[in-house]
């Protein structure tokens, strides 16, 4: 008896097991080989449009597309807002359907992506482009009339925004090459008698001690978040190097422009740049400790400029990164650290209404550009805007707009491998903390470099 | 009873629903799991089979060490803090002579119910090393000995192991009491009449006895301690650097961070392997001592 339920319990077990494992199969053939896939072919747009396009609507009929886009604060909201509001007056047949993204490194479009759930228009960067093109799940855009109209319209500089590492159009940006800045406290500069502005790293490594000495944090750093760690080294490897992280791409070693930036955050991470807490810090924090005066310094993109306008008005302002040197600095001040990453609004591979899908996917972009420059008063968007700005902009931004945008003289360029990326997230972050080594860090980014 | 037992249909329409929800939430995962394994896939596009190459991957990678050290040494400091004080505090409670032990009980189990975000703030704030608690009584007692307990790459692993140990300390004793309450109280009894002290009788009779729910304790804590993750990501993002990765945080890293899902999948198998083996090494040594007192 005992047997024959063991037996039965097994039987059982193993049924429901391989009839499950069966349907996975079958899901998995579904999706095709690359290679076998129709929208892998030389123009996988036109291939993936082929099986729908008998069944695009007539101009005159209702569309219903998915849109899948970032929603939940003024930054995200308004824009979005807005460019729909501006749809419905240039494509009244068009009515889309929000389907919010999440700050969750990609995973719901992950999962979209193999549920085949993409919504037909989607917000994305190319961390996820570079998953969804080897699984055809976006169309590649290269030869759209769309995307001759928008490299036309492009800001001088912004090409990589639009166009891939691997040469192929996935998306239309709306956002400039964005980049990294330090702000400073001026009073406290000021009362702390420095000269500004502060040109190498020596005087930065002065400046800190100052401030230490009393009592105040150099530098607030958000440094929970991997990536401004990751950010405060790419600033000073581009003083070196104006590629910056793009060397990486065919390294096999460490180029000795990291090396030297590495060493930088050393030397100053033991002169108290950063606080004694700065990994374990979140951007809430450090932006306090800035605003409620602190800390002297604090570090982010210049998208924080609206903010500490906000908070500070006039008591604030950014600084160039500083150099291993005077003549350095003065060279390579305007190579700018932020790269050139496409993103913005990129269709998928399965809509059923591809043309219109395309149209409205650069609409979306163009109009979210337009309120960023127009209503936020922020220069750095991905094309040219013929509509006047309708707010003043803060200082800082202005500075910006008339000291640095029109003489950059380069920007860093996209590191392609995840796994790069990782470790320089983890080393750059180590370097924040007492007891790392130089070696260590070299050591550990060889390594990398070699499994990549 | 012996009707129901002697009906093979009725057994297998009273067992078909759980074994069905085990098989499609436990078992198909798993068998999956090892099956993506052995496949070079990103999550989404075709996977392609490289047999061994990714546990060969594994093997040389150096954040397995660190998992690994990470995940041993936290499964420590839980066995020693979860069920050496539980065990502790279990005979204390449940010695009739000691007042206000229902107090204790409910206290002791506190912290189980608050949500671990919760404790894991309330540890920051206790941890940081300018305005901290700890170092604040440091401070306050005029002693120089203060930390930056996080960021310690030798020791944070042990501050973030003491808040899980500190929080499901109470549900571990809540097992320990149990087992202390479920032993007949006339051995103990008797062993007094015989001369025996209190705990020289806990010594000799209580915690042999516990033998069962030390099994179930210890499995509990050794196999939370190799797969520990929540405490590192929300307390130190598993930071400085890759300092207190635990093979969790590896897998994450990897499926999410890498799109290597079945790097991340090997590694996986990795964790299944290890809590097996763990279980099955300490049923092991309980049983053998169980033969022994035989």
């Amino acid at each position: 008896m005992k047997n024959k339920l063991r037996f039965t319990g097994l039987a059982l077990a193993a049924i429901v097991a391989f009839s499950l494992t069966a349907c996975g199969s079958d899901k998995k053939n579904e999706g095709g080989s690359a290679s076998e896939s129709p929208a892998a072919s030389a123009s996988p747009s036109a291939s993936a449009s082929e099986p729908s396009a008998s069944a695009e609507p007539t101009p005159a009929e209702t569309v219903k597309l998915k849109i899948g886009a970032r929603y939940f604060d003024d930054d995200t909201k308004l824009p979005y807002d807005y460019a729909i509001a501006e749809l419905k007056k240039e494509m009244p047949n068009v009515e889309l359907e929000l389907v919010p993204s999440q700050q969750d490194d990609n995973q719901k479009l992950k999962t979209q992506m193999a549920t085949g759930d993409l919504p037909d228009i989607v917000d994305t960067d190319w961390s996820l482009m570079q998953v969804a093109k080897k699984s055809n799940n976006l169309l590649v855009l290269d030869n759209e009339a769309e995307t001759a109209t928008f490299k036309e319209q492009l800001n001088k500089g912004n090409e990589s925004k639009l166009i891939a590492p691997d040469g192929h159009v996935y998306a239309y940006p709306y956002a400039g090459i964005e980049f990294q800045i330090l702000y400073y406290n001026k009073k406290m500069f000021e009362d702390a008698g420095i000269a500004l502005p502060i040109k190498t790293i020596d005087q930065l490594k002065e400046v800190s001690k100052k401030f230490v000495d009393k009592g105040i944090i150099p530098l607030a750093i958000f440094s929970k978040e991997k990536w401004i760690g990751n950010a405060l080294l790419k600033g000073f490897m581009t003083r070196e190097e104006p590629k910056g992280y793009g060397v990486l791409n065919d390294a096999t070693e460490i180029p000795e422009s990291l090396k030297l930036a590495a060493g930088q955050i050393g030397e100053l991470q033991a002169a108290g740049l950063f606080a004694k807490n700065a990994t374990n810090t979140n951007y809430d924090q450090a932006s306090a400790l800035f605003y409620q005066g602190k800390a002297a310094m604090f570090i982010n993109g210049q998208w924080e400029i609206p903010n500490a306008h906000k908070n500070m008005g006039d008591g604030v302002d950014w600084m160039y990164w500083p150099a291993k040197d005077e003549a350095t600095y003065e060279s390579t001040k305007f190579a700018m650290n932020g790269q050139g990453d496409p993103s913005g609004f990129a269709v998928s591979g399965h809509t059923k209404n591809k043309e219109i899908a395309i149209k409205v996917a650069a609409f979306m972009a163009r109009k979210y550009a337009e309120y960023k420059f127009t209503m936020v008063g922020n220069p750095i968007v991905s094309i040219k805007i013929d509509k006047p700005a309708q707010v003043q902009m803060p200082k800082m931004l202005e500075r910006l707009s008339t000291e640095v945008i029109p003489n950059i003289t380069s920007f860093a360029e996209v590191l392609s491998s995840p796994k790069v990326g990782l470790a320089i997230d983890d080393n750059s972050q180590n370097l924040l903390v007492s007891g790392f080594t130089l070696d260590q860090f070299v050591k550990n980014m060889n390594q990398a470099l070699k499994d990549k | 009873m012996k009707q129901y037992l002697g009906n093979k249909n009725a057994i297998v329409l009273f067992l078909a629903p759980a074994l069905l929800l085990y098989s499609v939430i436990v078992f198909y995962p798993i068998i999956q799991t090892f099956y993506r394994s052995f496949f070079e896939w990103d999550g989404l596009s075709e996977a392609s089979f490289v047999g061994l190459d990714n546990f060969v991957k594994l093997w040389g990678d150096p954040l397995l060490s660190t998992s690994l050290k990470n995940g041993f040494l936290f499964a420590l400091v839980l066995v020693v803090f979860q069920i050496g004080l539980g065990t502790f505090l279990a005979l204390i409670c449940a010695d009739v002579t000691v007042k206000g032990r229902k107090l204790l009980r409910t206290a002791y189990f506190i912290p189980v119910v608050l949500s671990v975000t919760v404790v894991c703030q309330l540890w920051l704030a206790m941890y940081d090393p300018d305005n901290g608690l700890i170092n604040k009584i440091f401070h306050a007692f005029g002693l120089s000995y203060s930390q930056n307990w996080l960021n310690l790459p030798e020791s944070s692993i042990f501050a973030i192991a003491f808040v899980n140990a500190w929080q499901y300390m109470g549900f571990q004793f809540a097992l320990l009491y149990a087992g202390v309450k479920s032993i007949p109280e006339h051995y103990q009894e008797a062993a007094l009449i015989d001369g025996a002290g209190k705990w020289r009788a806990h010594w000799y009779i209580t915690l042999p006895l516990m033998r069962e729910t030390f099994k179930f304790c210890f499995v509990i804590c050794i196999t939370a301690g190799i797969g520990a993750f929540v405490q590192m990501l929300i307390m130190t993002n598993g930071g400085p650097g890759t300092t207190n990765y635990t093979i969790t945080f590896m897998i994450i890293r990897n499926a999410f961070g890498a799109n290597q899902y079945g790097y991340a999948c090997a590694i996986s198998v990795l964790l299944v392997l290890i809590s097996l083996i763990v279980t099955i090494i300490i049923n092991k040594v309980f049983d053998e001592r169980r033969e022994e007192a035989r």
